[in-house]
């Protein structure tokens, strides 16, 4: 029975496993820098500056309405052809913390618009200062509301990875590419990647609609509040 | 029922209160939403350990007139002086400290209800008890739990408010706002959304309150509760307050026209001492 699998992949596992590990640093290190973004712009186009609210507006449109290689082409190839060269991870992470930023921004307004009046009202009646009604009680209704889509953009980062490609930034569809050149099987390698890709993704989709579950069951996901939890119980029990 | 616990404010002898110093002073107080005037003109004092209840119309100006004694709403004009503090004058409120040591003097319970939903009912107490008292947490909790055990809630310290009756989630909301031992308490309609059997229950938390004299304001529709529990009864009318008097003046001979259509449009609904379903 004819097989498609011809490929030594004992012999390319460690560039593999090597190339997962660069795919994984590109989507942590720009998702952290995208969302941390995503908030910053938000509350930017919520403030009552008015300047602030056009700059945090003009930047989230520009990058809505532009493929995802415009950045990451211009900050590759752009800038160096200025003269100020960007590593391909540098150039790779600022290009998606950027594109992504601007999603992210869109949903985390929407969650912070999505906290009714009265929970700010209610905090400020317990004679909460500004900044903790914004931290304590604010920030964390809106995040569990932006959890549902600031998940898929997590998902869908990492796969937008594989546009890095594009700059050869020796992640896993770069790695498939290098592999294909040397063995000219592409159909293998490529379903070698896409599982690969599966592998990763499908775990991460699934966890978050856990952590999504488990939020809205009032699970306590920090150690603090999971000590608190501990302690109350135990006051219950004695 | 709300079994009875061991209480955090001690009851007073009540007669020793009424003459208490005053803690609320309102003089003049105007509010304006565009073009439509809320509050016209209003004068109020509370004092220690009175329980006033505001009666009159929807949309006559109680819930605004609660509202700007915790600066939820700035007046446009008049004086708010919280104990020998004038907090706002002339439409202007005084520091931005001065304000956040005012909502720990004057707590709200709202209407409905306003728990965080996103923390258990020991942890909506502990939040400022910490976060503003800067209590440690251990000591949050054995405070959060005994407030929980004197509105009958104890048993749902680690609930979430969505798994909680509307009932429960105000006694929790009463807990939270006993938290920071306010000096004045204001209650906007409290049992206003709810059912009679959990009406009856908050009305019963509220009654063991005024008893251990916890100065209250409350604005409510419950002419029994303001009858049997307050000190004194005010009505409001048209952003007005057109009569105030002891309840049993109040709601059985007021003087004002308005006053009488008030009670009297009651009365079909059975005696000023027996409405809406309280306890």
């Amino acid at each position: 029975m004819p097989t498609i699998f011809h490929v030594d992949w004992f012999s390319y596992l460690p560039a593999l496993v090597e190339a997962t590990l660069v795919t994984l640093a590109f989507t942590v290190v720009s998702f952290a820098g995208a969302a941390s973004l995503g908030l910053l712009v938000a509350v930017a186009r919520l403030s009552s500056s008015r300047p602030l609210r056009w700059a945090a507006q003009i930047y989230t449109e520009l990058f809505k309405n532009v493929p995802p290689l415009t950045p990451i082409f211009i900050l590759y190839f752009g800038l160096a052809s200025m003269g100020l060269v960007l590593t391909t991870f540098e150039a790779g992470c600022c290009a998606l913390i950027l594109f992504y930023g601007s999603y992210l921004s869109e949903i985390f307004r929407g969650a912070l618009l999505g906290v009714p009046l009265h929970q700010h009202e209610a905090a400020q009646a317990l004679g909460l200062r500004p900044s903790r009604v914004t931290l304590y009680v604010v920030l964390p209704q809106a995040l569990r509301l932006a959890l549902p889509g600031a998940g898929t953009m997590l998902v869908d980062l990492l796969k937008a990875t594989s546009l890095l490609v594009t700059i050869s930034a020796s992640e896993l569809m770069t790695e498939g590419t290098l592999i294909t050149s040397i063995t000219f099987r592409a159909f293998e390698v490529y379903l070698v990647i896409g599982a690969i890709y599966f592998c990763l993704c499908f775990p991460l989709s699934r966890g978050v609609l856990a952590l999504e579950g488990a939020v809205r069951r009032g699970m306590p996901i920090s150690p603090r509040r999971r000590r608190l939890h501990r302690t109350v119980s135990n006051f219950s029990v004695s | 029922m709300v079994p009875a616990e061991e209480p955090l404010v001690q009851p007073k002898a009540k007669d020793a209160l009424h003459h208490g110093p005053i803690l609320v002073r309102l003089e003049g107080i105007v509010k304006r939403f565009g073009s439509q005037v809320v509050l016209d003109g209003v004068d109020l004092e509370i004092s220690a350990g009175q329980v006033v209840s505001i009666i009159g119309q929807s949309g006559g100006g109680k819930t605004t007139l609660l509202r700007c004694m915790n600066l939820l709403e700035t007046p446009d004009a008049g004086t708010l002086q919280i104990e020998d503090r004038v907090i706002c004058a002339g439409g202007r409120v005084s520091a931005a400290e001065d304000l956040v040591k005012l909502r720990q003097k004057v707590g709200m319970v709202f209407q409905q209800f306003h728990l965080f939903p996103h923390l258990t009912a020991v942890e909506n107490i502990t939040l400022p008890l910490t976060r503003v008292a800067g209590m440690s947490v251990a000591d949050a909790i054995d405070q959060a739990l005994r407030l929980l055990g004197e509105v009958g809630m104890r048993s749902k310290a680690l609930a979430l408010p969505a798994t909680m009756s509307g009932g429960e989630q105000q006694r929790v909301a009463i807990a939270r706002a006993l938290a920071l031992r306010p000096l004045v308490l204001l209650f906007d309609e409290p049992t206003s959304a709810l059912d009679p059997e959990s009406t009856a229950d908050v009305n019963s938390v509220m009654r063991t309150l005024a008893r251990s004299g916890v100065t209250m304001v409350v604005a409510t529709h419950e002419l029994a509760f303001a009858e049997d529990a307050s000190d004194r009864v005010v009505f409001v009318d048209c952003g007005r307050i057109l009569e105030s008097g002891p309840p049993d003046l109040m709601l059985h001979h007021p003087h004002e026209g308005r006053t009488k259509e008030f009670v009297a449009s009651f009365s079909g609904r059975g005696s000023a001492g027996h409405r809406g379903g309280a306890s």
